[in-house]
């Protein structure tokens, strides 16, 4: 039976699960475990020093009563809003700039791409200063030519938005990647046909190019949706989720619950919810962009 | 030896010449000079104790010492000692049996004794009557001011009150260079409303209004809410008035004289003394109080203590190692080194202390306000209760858009639910 068993085995088939192990091994225990953990800690109190307390569903409970958390829940929204669509203009309109044939057109996609791979904490510091009330170099420079200053992420109006300034300016690059290859990929016999039935510039851009980007667009409103809801260190950096909650997110919040006030097991249920929430929110977003071209 | 070189530091071990060592590891702060406090100890600690052989390390790195401190015994990597333990992390500890309790040593007694003032004598013993943190080093929050802001301003002695703060205020507040914008404030606080941002504002000024009143008795709320309603509306005034800016300054404020006060505890004056611009004159005085208070300045203690962990195989040593760290010339090196204040009570009366005190009055001031002050309460989910208090700090007093008494209220009563959440 055993040899039976061993001799149907494909060839490469052990030499691929033990290529794939490292990999395996590190999903187990670095996703796995903690997933399984997190389960567990939904139904207990524990505060990491003491032995866990099984508390049944009042964590769920707490959770529906908290109306800090569908504060940060709203305020992750407010972000999303102003955020998904802010970087994909953005980002389509550097992407159609460096699609087409420009000097030094390298440099300047290595440019935008810079801040994605700048460390979060040195952009916070950076629009930290650049933001600053009195201080900071925009308000230096708006006054410089007779306006008044900005309160950037000092008013409850303008901090969720200048974060998501700063956020966009840091990921956008990676978005204008995507949409170059989306561009890249689309046949230049589309437009030539385009042009040959008397299409405008405008109508080649809206009958060809964002049809046939659909996939790609949907690419970057699902990955800058995810990205979106994992808000957290622009806000923990720079204003701590003020002015007036203004700027907590939901991912801060669960962050203070098991790291500064060690309610692990609340914690992980409000960590559950909103991942239920993101999925949602995913899942509906897909049904509402995606769409067939062929 | 090779135990050592491989950083285990704990346990004992037999050297070459055959005679037994026990080994200790010792935390001690991050900063600069309580690490050079520190090797400065454990250097002459081991030459004067070759069988006890102590091994110091910083607090490892973290986003604070009582989170490091916590994952160290979640994941049983304690160390023998520890000097920087806040106590508002004891209560946690112990219950997780995490510390010694240093009141079984025979010679805890005595020392506590004498060393502690007497009105802080109850404020370390924990509510199983046991004490599992021996008393360092307190760091009382006070006024720093810059002495000719406030001359210039017409205060030749600094504003006591809160109507002397605010008269003073109106005075210094200023737009120096004439572009319509406040470039010159009477103080500033971090807005962020971080809960442990409240203990330099809020919490200290509570203190320093209620006559040394905590917001718990036990673990019973009891928060005055007139004193509350007053700290709150203190504040209000000054950001209302533009008094303080709600803003995040980038460097220090104080030193180049875009502010006239700050509340720090004595830790600051190192750190101006290496930094201060010369000719900048500075001095320390309480808290401003309400109008018509009568009695002692409170204020926050921010006491550091130092605590024997559980997971040592040598608590008589490690024991003698932690009582070693508060003799009369540790703590003066405490002073003279990191300018802050060792909690004991014959500071400003033996003779050991005298040639410092009398080189540095300022030092004088802090040692003066070690007995008025006050602590953190053993209450459970105190940090999320003083992230309640923080919400209506900066919706009442910083942005103004709720009254002080009903900021009180809501705190109140979120500060209930928290306690209702976690019993």
């Amino acid at each position: 039976m055993h040899k039976t068993k061993h001799s149907t085995r494909l060839p490469g088939e052990r030499s691929g699960l033990l290529m794939a192990a490292p990999y395996l091994i590190h999903l187990s225990i670095f996703f796995g475990y903690p997933l399984l953990f997190a389960f567990v800690l939904v139904f207990h109190r524990w505060d990491i020093v003491t032995p866990m307390e099984f508390i049944g569903l009042r964590n769920f409970a707490r959770l529906f009563q908290d109306d800090l958390f569908f504060r940060a829940l709203a305020n992750t929204g407010v972000f999303l809003v102003i955020h998904i669509p802010l970087q994909i203009i953005v980002a389509l309109f550097f992407a159609e700039l460096l699609n087409r044939k420009l000097r030094g057109r390298s440099f300047f996609r290595t440019v935008y791409f810079l801040p994605v791979v700048v460390s979060g904490v040195v952009v916070a510091i950076l629009f930290q200063r650049l933001f600053a009330f009195d201080t900071g170099y925009f308000n230096g420079l708006i006054t410089s030519m007779g306006g008044t200053r900005v309160p950037w992420l000092v008013s409850p109006k303008w901090a969720m938005p200048s974060i998501a300034l700063m956020a966009t300016w840091k990921n956008v690059g990676f978005y204008v990647i995507l949409f170059l290859v989306g561009l890249q990929n689309i046949p230049a016999s589309m437009y030539e046909v385009a042009t040959i039935e008397g299409a405008s510039t405008w109508q080649r851009w809206w009958r060809v190019t964002l049809p046939l980007l659909n996939p790609m667009l949907v690419t970057v409103v699902v990955l800058s949706t995810i990205g979106g809801f994992s808000l957290f260190v622009e806000p923990y950096l720079i204003t701590g989720g003020g002015p007036m909650n203004s700027t907590l997110s939901s991912v801060l919040y669960i962050y203070n619950q098991a790291f500064s006030f060690n309610h692990m097991g609340y914690a992980a249920a409000l960590g559950l919810f909103f991942a239920l929430v993101i999925l949602m929110v995913v899942l509906l977003q897909r049904r509402l962009v995606e769409e067939d071209i062929y | 030896m090779v135990l050592l070189a491989g950083g285990c530091g704990t346990g004992g071990s037999r050297d070459s010449d055959g005679e037994a060592r026990v080994r200790l590891t010792y935390w001690s702060s991050q900063n600069p000079q309580e690490r050079e406090i520190a090797r400065i100890l454990v250097d002459a600690w081991n030459t004067d104790h070759p069988g006890i052989q102590v091994t110091v390390q910083p607090l490892p790195a973290g986003q604070s010492s009582e989170e490091v401190l916590l994952a160290a015994v979640a994941a049983g990597t304690t160390p023998d000692i520890c000097s920087n333990i806040w106590p508002g992390i004891v209560a946690d500890i112990s219950r997780a049996q995490g510390l010694l309790a240093l009141d079984e040593f025979p010679d805890f007694d005595s020392l506590y004794q004498s060393r502690i003032p007497v009105g802080l004598q109850d404020r370390f013993r924990s509510r199983d009557g046991h004490t599992y943190q021996l008393p360092w080093k307190a760091n009382p929050i006070m006024m720093q001011y810059n002495v000719q802001m406030f001359r210039d301003a017409g205060f030749e002695v600094p504003p006591s009150t809160y109507s002397e703060f605010l008269r003073a205020a109106r005075s210094i507040t200023a737009d120096l260079d004439g572009d319509g914008s406040i470039d010159r404030w009477v103080g500033y606080r971090d807005i962020q409303p971080i809960w442990h941002q409240r203990y330099f504002d809020y919490y200290a000024f509570y203190a320093g209004a209620s006559g040394g009143r905590s917001l718990f008795v036990a673990d019973t709320l009891a928060i005055d809410p007139t004193v509350s309603t007053q700290v709150f509306s203190f504040f209000r005034d000054l950001y209302e008035g533009g008094h303080f800016p709600r803003t995040k300054f980038q460097g220090s404020p104080f030193i180049s004289a875009a502010i006239a006060t700050e509340f720090v505890g004595p830790w600051n004056i190192a750190w101006l003394e290496k930094n201060a611009p010369a000719g900048l004159e500075y001095a320390f005085a309480p808290l401003p109080v309400p109008d018509g208070y009568e009695g002692p300045v409170y204020t926050y203690g921010d006491y550091k203590n130092i605590a024997v962990f559980s997971s040592t195989e040598h608590p008589a040593e490690a024991w003698r190692f932690a009582s070693y760290l508060v003799s009369k010339e540790a703590d003066l090196l405490l002073m003279e080194k990191a300018t802050q204040m060792p909690i004991r009570r014959d500071l400003l009366v033996d003779s050991t202390f005298a040639g410092f005190f009398a080189g540095r009055p300022e030092m004088r001031a802090f040692a003066g306000q070690v007995e008025a002050t006050v602590g953190i309460e053993e209450v459970g989910s105190f940090a999320e209760m003083l992230d309640a208090i923080a919400q209506q700090f900066e919706a009442s007093a910083v942005y103004g858009v709720r009254s002080p008494a009903d900021a009180t209220r809501r705190a109140i009563d979120r500060m209930r639910v928290i306690q209702e959440w976690n019993r």
